[in-house]
């Protein structure tokens, strides 16, 4: 027996044996972290931290246990050789004074984990680093052989397979996702889709020699190897599925998937350990699906997105009894709507998060129309207060073998998608925008030309004034000012 | 101006309890019992400009021992606005808050805003720049307002120039004016038995029109008093003077608010001078730009310097951000700041949970060395630990603790 499979424990509790294709509950366990049971989702990060919410309010508010940490988030450091934006030389030539990325300098001991260190994520919590970060931006430059295109924050750049190792080695989260080949935003063609296999499966093996294949045991990484299942056919890919099912299967703890199709081509021997979907469903009713289709792990990135939205999710699993009429549930309160200026309850009703319990929708309202943080985060505890309901609810379903009638329900109570946003969110950042040419036009207008139209206004509306020290009334006969009853 | 016409009486919902005043400077300990529960002076309060905090739960102000922090009458009145706070009940209400609420006139926005506003005796003619409507802005109407946010102390219109106006006549009117406005202020302030109505002291730089105003208002009797129109570009030297003055002339029994003074050297001066409370959005505005305040200076964790420092922000400081996880706080470094400072709101949620941490427990270490009697040693300490050597520290704090009997430069 290898090092790699028995570091995670992951027992499928029901149904006993593993078919694929249909709900199963499981529970993953790693010594000295939390235990997720599953279906479950991976709460996902930025720059390490849960957008939004400070690690207080995590320990606090929430019961988020595991995260999901992308390396290239972490990256800044360019390649001498690679063409850089002008006005971040400085910043570059400063940090390889420094000697690149920090995230790899911090002091831990050989027990510790260096990522969590630097990230400052609680001991008991279960750390899983990707090379990218969910959901990955498109990168305009190709993958190589033995390299990925990444997404830093100062720019696009190539992470190295041996780099990725090292890295991995290094930072010793509990869980690495193996570095995989992929095409984003575009279809491969069919040599393309040939390379992303070879490529892939390169990546794994080497990797999981590297850090498993030593003959001293103290030598192997307690990293955890979770290998890639590319988002393609089953025949595309079959040699690489064989050497998983063979000579690689004592490495591997889990399988990543990037598209729920690949839930089925999963084979057989495969089929034990646990299955960590990457992908992005638009709303609750496409997580019910993959959960349906046997996944464990799931990344939400439409969480994220509603909380910066200013939507409050409301929905529950199982769903309530439809009722009489027929219009379909909002599966989220849109809280910008002016509607909810002066509405003193609580976000969702019977809601027992923080949020729900200290303040109402009024608050909310008021802090998203004033672009105040707090909303964000306030947010963020319901929803994933909701999540959290969710999926114990759909735990409790399948032990009790009414998941997929739930899962009816569900679809018929709920409409079929969020409300429509209105308003702006926070800033964007470069991760959350499509890369485009150079000159784009900025994302938002300038904020401060409305206050230079009104100081033009008021100069005029000054020059029609008869003196500077007019009275309120003088004003008020001119529509200057309206003057308000005290 | 009279000082002798018969006035409206005036309540007061508060309650002043002075506890030891330092044998050597001006400096005070006292108990301020508001209605939403008793806040310790001297003591610097937080900003809330728009009913919250930057980006941090309520919860998470209280754990930094916060009793006491301002909403901004200006911004409140133009979101959610009046008719919203009145069908929610109030500032409290809207934002979950049950402690303190002081909010301002909204006259300080005027000296910001200065370029688009016109005073007049009537009141203050600005436009929105939320809008670019025009907007007149009355001292009844911000009482008005101020009485349909609830909070527990609400502050005059007053009418604020530019602190380093060279204009003795304008300066002169506008602190004549701000006494009238006082009156009609009382005059338009309905719960005068719920809500604590505070004059604002003016004159700029003058002295001898800061002694006639503190003459001016102390005689109106309102529950506490401000110093006004400060923390506007002036030299500290002037700054020191006037509070000094002002001090000096005012009434032992009442709590005094210097208006917009954060810097932890400028509260720790004004503390010797004889103030109580001081408000300042500095602390959170500079965390949101990666600025840490410390016992040691204020630090700009942005700086490549911090990439590997793998330290705290500030090392044995007790709040949730720095403390170790080994003593339940969140372990937090400078490297990990660096990593998110204006990238993740987290970070700045992070450092602004530490910077007001800081200003609360450096006012909560100066009430206990006045308590103790041991005030003057305090204050050597603490320039010790922001500047050093004696060389470094500032010479208007050495003047000015000086004529309040500290000398810095002895040992």
């Amino acid at each position: 027996m290898g090092s790699g499979s028995d570091m995670v424990n992951f027992n499928i509790l029901s149904p006993g044996v593993a078919p694929v294709l249909s709900p199963r509950l499981g529970k993953l366990a790693l010594a000295g972290r939390k235990s997720i049971c599953t279906p479950h989702y991976l709460p996902l990060t930025t720059r390490g931290a849960v957008p939004h919410l400070s690690h207080d309010v995590i320990r606090d508010h929430t019961t988020v246990g595991s995260v999901y940490v992308g390396l290239e988030d972490s990256q800044r450091n360019f390649p001498l050789t690679q063409q850089r934006p002008p006005g971040l030389r400085s910043v570059i030539e400063k940090e390889k004074k420094h000697g690149g990325p920090p995230l790899y300098k911090t002091p831990a001991a050989p027990h510790e984990s260096a990522l969590r260190k630097f990230i400052s994520a609680p001991e008991e919590f279960l750390l899983i680093m990707g090379a990218r970060r969910q959901p990955p931006v498109a990168c305009p430059t190709p993958n190589s052989p033995t390299s990925i295109s990444i997404l830093t924050s100062v720019g696009f750049r190539q992470l190295d397979a041996e780099e990725y190792i090292q890295a991995t080695r290094t930072l010793r989260p509990d869980i690495i996702v193996g570095m995989a080949d992929l095409i984003l935003g575009r279809q491969a063609g069919k040599k393309r889709c040939e390379k992303m296999v070879d490529r892939t499966h390169a990546h794994t093996r080497d990797a999981t020699e590297r850090l498993y294949g030593s003959s001293k045991v103290e030598e192997r990484s307690k990293t955890a190897y979770f290998a890639p299942i590319l988002p393609l056919e089953n025949t595309q890919q079959l040699l690489y599925l064989e050497e998983l099912q063979d000579e690689l299967r004592d490495f591997i703890s889990g399988l990543a998937l990037y598209e729920s199709a690949s839930l089925s081509i999963i084979p057989e021997p495969l089929g034990t350990l646990p299955r960590l979907l990457f992908n992005e469903p638009a709303t609750p009713h496409e997580v019910l699906k993959e959960i349906a289709l046997g996944a464990d792990l799931l990344t939400l990135p439409f969480l994220v997105k509603s909380s910066d939205a200013g939507m409050a999710f409301d929905f529950a699993f199982p769903p309530p009894s439809k009722s009489s009429e027929q219009t379909a549930r909002p599966l989220a309160l849109n809280l910008r709507s002016p509607t909810n200026a002066t509405d003193l309850s609580p976000l969702s009703e019977n809601c027992k998060c923080y949020a729900c319990r200290n303040h109402h929708r009024a608050y909310l309202n008021h802090l998203l129309n004033a672009k105040e943080m707090l909303a964000w985060t306030l947010l963020q505890i319901h929803n994933h207060h909701v999540l959290d309901n969710f999926f114990a609810g759909i735990r409790e379903s399948i032990k009790n073998g009414t998941f997929e009638q739930h899962a009816d329900s569900f679809h018929k109570v709920y409409a079929p998608a969020f409300p429509e946003q209105t308003g702006e969110g926070p800033r964007l950042r470069g991760y959350q925008l499509s890369p485009g040419g150079p000159n784009q036009p900025p994302r938002h207008p300038k904020v401060f030309n409305r206050l230079d139209d009104a100081f033009d206004k008021y100069a005029e509306s000054k020059s029609s004034l008869g003196t500077p020290d007019a009275g309120s009334d003088e004003l008020e006969s001119r529509g200057f000012a309206e003057k308000k009853d005290h | 101006m009279s000082t002798n016409t018969p006035r409206k009486p005036m309540p007061s919902a508060l309650t002043f309890d002075l506890h030891a005043k330092c044998s050597t400077t001006k400096a005070r300990a006292s108990t301020l019992t508001l209605p939403h529960g008793p806040v310790p002076l001297p003591i610097f309060m937080p900003v809330a400009t728009q009913a919250s905090i930057k980006g941090l739960t309520y919860d998470q102000l209280k754990q930094t021992g916060c009793m006491l922090c301002l909403n901004n009458t200006y911004h409140l009145g133009l979101k959610p606005g009046q008719s919203v706070l009145d069908a929610v009940g109030g500032a409290h209400k809207l934002q979950g808050w049950d402690r303190n609420i002081l909010t301002d006139s909204g006259g300080f926005q005027m000296v910001s805003l200065l370029k688009l506003a016109t005073i007049t005796e009537e009141g203050v003619q600005f436009l929105s720049p939320h809008d670019g409507s025009p907007m007149l802005l009355t001292p009844e109407h911000s009482i008005s307002l101020q009485n349909s946010i609830g909070s527990d102390i609400i502050m005059q219109l007053d009418d604020v120039i530019a602190t380093t106006t060279p204009d003795r006549v304008r300066i002169n009117e506008a602190m004549e004016r701000s006494v009238r406005w006082l009156d009609r202020c009382i005059d338009a302030h309905k719960y005068p038995e719920k809500q604590n109505l505070f004059c604002i002291i003016q004159g700029g730089l003058d002295l001898e029109l800061r002694k006639k105003c503190c003459a001016e208002m102390v005689v109106r009797d309102t529950p506490g008093i401000a110093i006004g129109g400060l923390s506007g570009g002036e030299a500290k030297e002037e700054f020191c003077k006037v509070v000094d003055t002002c001090t000096g002339l005012l009434p032992e029994e009442k709590p005094r608010y210097v208006m917009g003074v954060g810097y932890p050297e400028d509260l720790v001066v004004a503390v010797a001078l004889g103030a109580d409370m001081f408000d300042c959005v500095w602390p959170t505005r500079t965390a949101r730009f990666g600025n840490a305040v410390t016992k040691n200076g204020t630090f700009n964790l942005r700086h490549i310097s911090y990439a590997n420092d793998f330290r705290p922000v500030d090392e044995d400081c007790p709040c949730a951000c720095c403390r170790p996880t080994e003593k339940g706080g969140l372990g937090i470094t400078r490297a990990y700041i660096y990593h998110l400072a204006a990238k993740e709101t987290v970070g700045a949620h992070l450092l602004t949970i530490h910077n007001v941490h800081y200003l609360l427990s450096l006012m909560g270490s100066c009430r206990q060395s006045i308590l103790e009697d041991r005030f003057p040693a305090f204050l050597r300490e603490f320039f010790r630990n922001q500047y050093g050597d004696k060389s470094n520290y500032p010479a208007w704090a050495v003047g000015a603790l000086r004529q309040v009997g500290v000398d810095l430069m002895e040992d």
